[in-house]
Formats: C-alpha cells, structure tokens, sequence
C-alpha cells in the first residue's frame, strides 16, 4: 500500500538525480522521473526501501513539454489546436 | 526520576550503540551500510557526550563541556563543518562554535539547530523552505545566528522536516516561534494556509500556559506545559484533519514528554506510564490498511487519538524515542524495548521484522546497572547512550 499522496508542488527537483524527489522514512528518497510522469506514472519509489508513495499531478503539465521536444515525431496533419491530452 | 542527572559518576564509563539505517554513515562506526543489531561506538577520541540529536541522516552530538559533534549525511550543510560533504563516517567537531558554550541541539530532515547558553539561536543546512529563519530561502554549511532572536533568550529548538519551533525562556505572552514549510499547519502560526514562512512567527494560543518543552518531526509539532497538558497540530495523526493552530490534548493525564514521527507521537507521564497518538497504529507500517478509516472524524476527537502502549505490564518508562516509523523506550529496570517498522534495522532485534508492542534489545550489557540509559531515534535508525 502507498505510504502517503504527496502533491507534486510538494516535491523537490533533485539535479543530480534528474528526479522529483520527497523525503522517505527510511532516511532516502522516493524518486519519479519526468519521463515517468509524462508516461502517466503516479508511483514514486524509494531505492532503499519497499515503500512508495502515490504523486498528485497533472500530466497535461508534463506532456506540454514532451511535445515541445518530440521534434521527430510527425505533427497532426493541419491541425493547428494545441494538444493537450495524448 | 526520568533526567538523572550523572556528572558526578565517571564519565569514561559511558557507552553509545547505534542500530538501523546506516548507508550515510549515520551509525557513527565508520561503515555505510544498515546494522540490524546494536553496534557500540568507541568513545575514547571524543568525549562526554551528553545528548544526541538525530535527522533524517545524520547525527548530532552534545558534550557536557558544550561543545558538538556531527556526523551522517551533510549533503544540504547539515553537519555544520562549513563544507557540503556527501556524507562523514565518524564524529567530527563543529568548530565554528567552539567559541560558545551549546546547550541544546535539534536535527530535522536536512538542517540542524543550535542553541547557547547565552540564548542564541544557530543553524545550518536545508533552507529552501525557509527553515533556517534567516529572511530567505538560502542553505548554510556553517551554523548561522538567528538575529531575529538576539534580543531574546532561546531555550530551545525542534527540527521537523521543513520546519522548524523555537521555544523562549522567560518570555510567557510569546513563548513559541515557527517558520519554515506550513502547507500541513505545522507552523501553529495562522489559522490560514501558509506555505512557507522564512522568518520566526510567534504561535499564540500559549498565552495562559507556560510552555517548557517543543517537539517537531514530519510535519508534526508538539508542546508541552509545565502542568504536563500536551499540545498539538500540523498534520493530523491516523486521518485526522489537519490543525493549523495548536490543540490541547484533552486528556485528565500529565504528561513530562512527548516526542514525534512522521504519522504517530509518544507521551510519557510523570508516573513513567506511556501513551501513543495515532490510535492503534501501533504496528504503524503494519497497520497501514486502516488508515484511512478515521477520515470522517473531526479534530474535536483528538484525545480518543491516545492509546496506552501495551505489553508493558505496568513497567514504568523512564525515556522515549520515535523515528519516522519506529518507537523506542527505556523501562526503569535498563530494558531498551523498540517496535513499530524494521525494515532498516531500526528496531535493533536481528532482522528486518515490523513489530506491533514493545520487544526488549539486545545490547551484551546489563543495563539494569546503568545510572542512566536515554534513547535517540532519526528516521529510519536509532541510539542509545548510557552511563555507568
């Protein structure tokens, strides 16, 4: 069962490890990638320990900037609407 | 009965364990990894320790000249040796007050409090929250002076995860400050939702009690009366609603201490008797299924939040301790009986069990000898001091 629901304004950006991150029990830090939020993925996990929590988001915040880098993806054919949901 | 005071014995015959998380080097015996059984620390190289303060990895020790030791994690300035430091195996002083006489130390989640004989206020590591009490959000790798305090006497200070209490001496119409992370209440500053605050808020609701002791953890914070009432708020235990301002524990019981988790809290009665807030959290990971089922209750319930520690068998208590997860007390009799999460270690019993009542540790020693044995607990590890 998850530990908490933590809001993602609640987590902190951790340079070094490329992750949102917000302080496990255990002494170590639950962690969630970009690209794992972006993929929809609400479990950030602890690499110490067997605990995970459940993060508050929403993915239209993160697939905006997905968008934005896919240049090698091929564009809506004349569709000129921004996408907000994949 | 529960502060021995010991001075007057030979101090060479202080012993120190440490048991739990170990992977920043917070057991103190110069290794990074978890120890599921109590270690005992060499104490020859440095002196006298007298208390401990313990974050979320790191350790600070108290000696009975006033100085300090640190140790653990320091990758936030924790540590206060005015570098930022992956982590440090073994007990190094803060030699930045060396030059004061520290009295009082506290341990959050990334930064560190200190407090002089003199009533100053010091602290270092984590500020992004505003949790040093500076005016901004900026990290400190050496203890900084709280000037907003200069013109009062700090007594004392409590750590929580982001925030942080203050507790002044001598000053009865404003006797506790928070700042720091507010979002859950924790700050007990305003009954309105507060992010952050970067600089020292005085709490009210104090104003016809006499506050002498503070407790953080989490996002909980506790105070306590001389008549033993105990206070609460911040985020609320087991599913209770949040309290942005403090709550009496409405309870005929008076308590002598109190210490937090992350979802549970202990209190001690002057008769050595021991409760726990967070109901029947008792295994408190094991149990995690029913979170959820006091939901519906209200604040105004909190008291039936209190529940006696069992398995004692009318042993009185004479010190308590929590971690994030985890619980540790002393009995009158030198026993150290932890319970609550063990993954870590953290519970000292020779496996990674969970435990719903209190198991006796093993530490080679009676204890039952010793003039005094206190308990220290940081997230997920835990020690214990004693004297001969």
């Amino acid at each position: 069962m998850s530990y908490d629901d933590v809001e993602i304004e609640d987590m902190e950006w951790n340079e070094e490890l490329q992750s949102y991150t917000y302080p496990c029990p255990c002494g170590d830090l639950f962690q969630i990638t970009k690209e794992d939020l972006k993929l929809g993925e609400e479990i950030a996990r602890c690499p110490s320990c067997s605990l995970y929590i459940t993060v508050i988001y929403n993915m239209e915040d993160f697939l905006g900037d997905s968008n934005q880098n896919r240049t090698n993806k091929p564009l809506q054919p004349s569709k000129q609407q921004t996408v907000t949901v994949a | 009965m529960m502060e021995v005071k010991s001075e007057e014995k030979d101090e060479s015959n202080e012993r120190l364990w440490s048991w739990g998380a170990g992977t920043d080097g917070q057991l103190g015996n110069g290794q990074l990894q978890d120890e599921q059984i109590p270690q005992q620390l060499s104490l020859s190289s440095h002196s006298h320790i007298s208390s401990l303060a313990c974050g979320a990895a790191h350790v600070i020790a108290l000696t009975s000249g006033g100085k300090v030791l640190s140790w653990g994690r320091g990758n936030s300035g924790q540590l206060g040796h005015g570098e930022v430091v992956s982590n440090m195996l073994y007990p190094k002083a803060v030699t930045s007050l060396d030059e004061h006489f520290i009295t009082h130390v506290s341990a959050g989640w990334s930064h560190s409090g200190f407090v002089s004989d003199t009533g100053s206020l010091f602290t270092c590591g984590d500020g992004s929250f505003g949790q040093l009490g500076h005016g901004d959000y900026a990290s400190h790798s050496s203890p900084i002076k709280v000037s907003f305090f200069v013109d009062q006497q700090v007594a004392g200070v409590a750590c929580g995860m982001r925030h942080s209490l203050v507790l002044l001496k001598g000053c009865l119409l404003n006797q506790v400050y928070g700042f720091g992370s507010g979002k859950r209440g924790q700050l007990g500053v305003s009954k309105d939702r507060i992010k952050s605050i970067n600089l020292p808020k005085v709490i009210s609701g104090f104003e016809d009690v006499e506050i002498v002791g503070i407790a953080a953890n989490g996002d909980h914070s506790a105070a306590l009366s001389v008549d033993g009432h105990l206070f609460t708020w911040g985020r609320g235990f087991k599913g209770f609603e949040d309290s942005h301002i403090p709550q009496s524990l409405n309870s005929t019981l008076k308590f002598t201490k109190a210490t937090l988790g992350w979802n549970h809290g202990l209190a001690m009665t002057g008769e050595g008797e021991v409760y726990m807030l967070g109901g029947n959290h008792l295994g408190v990971l094991s149990d995690l299924h029913s979170v959820c089922q006091a939901n519906q209750l209200t604040v105004d319930s909190r008291e039936a939040n209190l529940e006696k520690v069992p398995g004692l068998d009318g042993t009185k208590v004479t010190d308590i301790a929590t971690g994030a997860e985890h619980s540790v007390l002393v009995t009158d009799n030198g026993e150290i009986k932890t319970w609550g999460w063990g993954e870590h270690g953290q519970l000292g019993l020779g496996d990674a069990d969970d435990r719903t009542s209190p198991v006796t540790v093993r530490v080679g020693y009676d204890l039952d000898e010793a003039a005094s044995t206190r308990v220290y607990c940081g997230s997920g590890f835990t020690f214990a001091l004693t004297k001969f």
